[in-house]
């Protein structure tokens, strides 16, 4: 590929970004199986255990930043190319009549072009079903450059703090306290290196989701992001927690897959192609037909999903009849490319054509309830990727990986990707789908936060609020504040790794001690975690000008619109708002108790210490996204107006209205949209929304520095706790979401399991017992048959053999006169034998 | 007088006497295999056998016409066959001689049973 190809298609910057960290995971997997073959001679030399080398870190590292620099440079060519887009549909807006239709045409060929250079696929496979092909490709539009941004980001922020905070795996033996053999602790080889290789290929796979431009690549990186954060939440294998962690991820997750599977099949059944773009295309209707300019008729759906019902005429022709609104047991599935008639008036004649459909020019049905079943089958895979109630269990769990991986995997990047998938496949969702999103995502946010309330290990404290956040971003896209939503997983992506390597920062500094119960005082001994920490918490409790302010608002707006259009839905506003509250007073629990106050340990407090500088820089940058990426967006521009750009239309059908005289509005054919008035009302409820719930915030700010920052003397937690025993261990013990799967799912799956084996041992061992036993009779007798009557004939027939023979013996005279009697009387005895015979023939 | 015949004036014989001739020949031979000690005069046996089943190749070629050819290549062949064991045969009889000093039958005994 030649670099002018680069410039012609820039979209291949992210391909390259993409590959970057592969390469660097086939390096290093190159270079340890080079190790593995190399390490018993250079140990049989030297005597001793090899120390680890650290250039894998430094080709990992390398490989991110590059892919960063890569995403930069990229994203403002990107950028200019949509503001040259922009100004090219201004011009026609603005243009007197007589050259509308030219500057039309200048438009239309800028935003081909456009597509082209940000867009690519290849042929992957080719199926013999029907001519279809799997394929390999890339989309790139706001969304994706910005998760790009954000992830190569903060995945490189994360690489350069690993090299510190991983330092002690660099010893040639590390010994694992929390490991205890029977002599002592557990004593193992360093890992340095094998964690830099999984966090390349989790990269890489990260990429690569955000990258596809199709549901199977999508699922490929799904997966391999699983494996990723399996293996590295198993990094400590040997600790029964940490492997016990890793099975419960990649368990849960396989949960979420099957339904994402599920949906994979439908779609690729129903509509013969896994590309984003034919996929939506062909469930939601077109604006406008494919007439040439002046006689374009715009569609009255344009951009819904449209349902249809089946009619018999009185000839007994079965024809498909678009029904009203909501209604109707089909969905058309329109061409995915433009056609000369489009549909979407009640009573109208869907078109459809005898024989095989062919997806970019024919119509086509699906049953309504099969695409509710997919976009839940989907969103069941992203429910498990993002850790959703019922599926949350998992990520709490998953602290067990090094703090560096819980930062990335558990709240910037692999979490994130569920929330994503949401985000791009929103046109694939009916309203039922979009409703249970948005009540999982409520449950969600405010049981995890209740529990985030009592947990006393800070980075369990940390899963909780990343569980809830996700919660959050869950909710707002379910009630159509798409943008909100994933406005707020850029800023919590931030603010979380910020607070992830802080707590990593905390945790390094006392001496792996994670428990906030023997923390406490730690301000003095180390001023930058705890002053970037609390930017962090400022960012997530929503104190207004910190990012998180920007986008919980948003996303409180957003529910409050909804549910003033929806009274019945009351709960989607309160449990938010409420755990608004929540947030803030759990967040500011943890770092009081770390940061402030008596020492509760002194022997922790002693040898507590400030981290190195590798590990500093990376949090006092992420402090600095965390307080301005809202509305300091690349140096100054709101971050929420980019990720504007990239949303669906199908929100705005689904949603209701746009604000008239936007852009949008003027691409909308029909302009402003009526009864469906969520959006609105979130633009006229922001203000309330934001006053509530900063309100909330504040008084949680006062309650939590009364209760924990100066501390036994207005309010004892311990008291609390006392006083309401039972809600204290319904929290404490999670739920018991823990026990009730292990009721539910465990034990009878363990019963069953004893069943089987109670099966396997006695009936399948059984009867391989017994065949085993009749099988061996049944040689002894054949043993038996086979030396005496067997061998005995041989052996009968071999003695006769013999004695004959040695009886024959004495006709061998050796004489040759006594031989030639022989002959001369046989010949004879032959002569009268033939003679007889003869004359009795004759005679005969 | 010379001893020409016409073809009308010979004898009528017939196959008899020449099947009488070549069973005599053959039970010369074989009782001269049977009684003779001296291993060339075996060899001379078997020589009468051979010439005794000639006789019989030859007669039946004359007087069966179906046999013509057969019996006169048959009795050729024995010829050349009788050559040629005549030379195998002296030679091993010479080679016993060599090892034994002796062309004595009977004391050839070494392939006894």
């Amino acid at each position: 590929m030649s670099l002018t190809e680069f410039h012609e298609h820039p979209g291949l910057y992210f391909v390259a970004a993409t590959l970057l960290p592969l390469g660097s995971f086939v390096l290093l997997l190159l270079a340890s199986a080079v190790r593995a073959f190399i390490r018993p001679y250079q140990e049989e030399r030297g005597g001793d255990v090899v120390t680890p080398p650290r250039w894998p870190a430094f080709v990992a590292t390398g490989a991110i930043a590059l892919a960063f620099v890569l995403c930069l440079v990229a994203s403002f060519d990107f950028f200019s190319d949509h503001h040259k887009l922009q100004d090219a549909e201004e011009a026609v807006r603005t243009a007197p009549p007589a050259e509308k239709e030219a500057k039309e045409h200048e438009a239309e060929k800028l935003a081909q072009q456009t597509e082209e250079r940000w867009n690519g696929h290849w042929t992957w496979l080719s199926l013999s079903m029907g001519g279809r092909v799997l394929q390999l490709g890339y989309h790139i539009d706001h969304l994706s450059v910005i998760m790009f941004l954000m992830v190569t980001l903060i995945a490189t922020l994360i690489h350069i703090y690993s090299i510190g905070y991983m330092g002690d795996e660099l010893q040639p033996m590390v010994e694992d306290h929390q490991v205890h053999t029977a002599d002592g602790h557990l004593r193992r080889r360093g890992r340095f290196g094998r964690f830099f290789l999984f966090l390349s290929l989790f990269c890489f796979s990260m990429l690569n989701l955000v990258l596809a431009d199709n549901f199977f690549q999508v699922f490929i990186s799904w997966e391999l992001v699983g494996l990723c954060s399996y293996l590295l939440i198993g990094f400590y294998y040997e600790r029964r927690s940490a492997s016990t962690a890793a099975n419960k991820a990649f368990i849960t997750n396989r949960v979420g897959d099957a339904g994402f599977i599920l949906g994979l099949l439908i779609i690729f059944a129903y509509f013969g192609t896994f590309n984003f773009q034919d996929v939506f295309a062909q469930v939601r209707s077109p604006f406008e037909d494919a007439h040439s300019h002046e006689n374009k008729k715009t569609l009255e759906r344009g951009g819904e999903i449209v349902r249809a019902e089946w009619h018999t005429t009185e000839e007994g022709k079965r024809l498909l009849q678009v029904s009203e609104r909501g209604t109707g047991g089909e969905v058309v599935l329109f061409p995915a490319k433009p056609v000369m008639d489009g549909v979407g008036t009640a009573g109208q004649t869907v078109p459809l054509r005898a024989g095989a459909r062919k997806p970019e020019r024919d119509y086509g049905t699906i049953p309504y309830w099969m695409l509710v079943v997919a976009g839940l089958g989907i969103f069941l895979g992203c429910v498990g990727k993002s850790a959703q109630f019922p599926l949350h269990v998992w990520l709490p769990d998953a602290m067990e990986g090094p703090t560096p991986v819980s930062a990335l995997i558990h709240a910037a990047t692999m979490v994130a990707a569920g929330v994503y998938l949401v985000g791009r496949v929103f046109p694939l969702f009916t309203p039922e789908a979009r409703l249970t999103i948005a009540y999982t995502g409520g449950i969600t946010l405010f049981v995890a936060a209740t529990i985030a309330l009592v947990m006393t290990d800070i980075k369990k404290v940390l899963a909780y609020s990343t569980v809830s956040q996700l919660g959050y971003m869950m909710l707002a896209l379910g009630v159509g504040g798409w943008v909100a939503g994933l406005f707020h997983l850029i800023t919590h992506a931030f603010f979380k790794a910020l607070l992830f390597l802080g707590s990593g920062s905390v945790i390094y500094g006392c001496h792996h001690e994670q428990e906030m119960t023997r923390m406490g005082g730690l301000y003095p001994k180390m001023k930058i975690t705890a002053l970037t920490m609390l930017a962090g918490v400022l960012a997530i409790a929503g104190i207004p000008f910190f990012s998180g302010w920007y986008s919980k608002d948003a996303i409180l707006a957003q529910a409050l619109g909804y549910v003033m259009a929806h009274k019945q839905h009351g709960l989607l506003f309160l449990l938010p708002l409420a755990t608004a509250g929540i947030t803030t007073f759990y967040m500011f629990r943890m770092w009081f108790m770390t940061f402030t106050g008596e020492p509760r340990d002194q022997h922790v407090h002693e040898h507590a210490h400030e981290s190195p500088w590798l590990m500093t820089v990376p949090l006092i940058i992420l402090a600095m996204f965390s307080i301005g990426v809202a509305w300091a967006w690349p140096v100054l521009g709101a971050l929420e107006q980019h990720i504007h750009h990239a949303q669906p239309l199908a929100v705005q059908a689904d949603f209701g209205s746009l604000e008239a005289g936007s852009s949008e509005a003027e691409r909308w054919p029909g302009g402003v949209r009526i009864g469906l008035p969520e959006r609105q009302n979130a633009q006229a409820y922001h203000e309330l929304a934001g006053w509530v719930a900063t309100g909330i915030v504040l008084v949680s700010i006062i309650f939590a520095s009364l209760v924990y920052w100066r501390r036994y003397q207005v309010l004892d937690p311990a008291e609390t706790k006392e006083q309401f025993p039972r809600l204290y261990a319904f929290l404490v013990h999670k739920w018991y979401f823990d026990e009730l799967y292990s009721a539910i799912l465990v034990r009878p799956a363990l019963v069953v399991a004893q069943a089987a084996r109670w099966f396997d041992a006695v009936v399948i061992d059984g009867i391989a017992n017994g065949l085993g036993r009749a099988g061996v009779l049944l040689s002894r007798w054949d043993g038996i048959f086979d030396a005496r009557i067997i061998d005995g004939l041989v052996n009968v027939m071999a003695d006769a053999c013999y004695s004959l023979g040695g009886r024959l013996r004495a006709v061998q005279t050796g004489s040759l006169r006594s031989y030639i009697l022989f002959l001369a009387l046989a010949a004879v005895a032959i002569f009268v034998v033939l003679t007889y015979f003869v004359t009795r023939a004759l005679a005969g | 007088m010379p001893l020409m015949f016409a073809e009308s004036e010979l004898p009528e014989t017939g196959l008899t006497p020449y099947l009488i001739l070549g069973a005599l020949l053959f039970v010369c031979g074989v009782v001269c295999m049977a009684t003779k000690r001296n291993a060339i005069g075996v060899l001379m046996g078997v020589e009468l056998v051979l010439n005794g089943a000639n006789v019989n190749f030859v007669a039946f070629a004359a007087f069966n016409p179906a046999f013509q050819l057969e019996g006169q290549i048959f009795s050729l062949f024995v010829i050349v066959l009788a050559a040629a064991e005549a030379a195998v045969a002296l030679a091993i009889v010479l080679n016993f001689y060599n090892n034994h000093m002796t062309v004595d039958v009977d004391t050839a005994e070494e392939l006894k049973g």
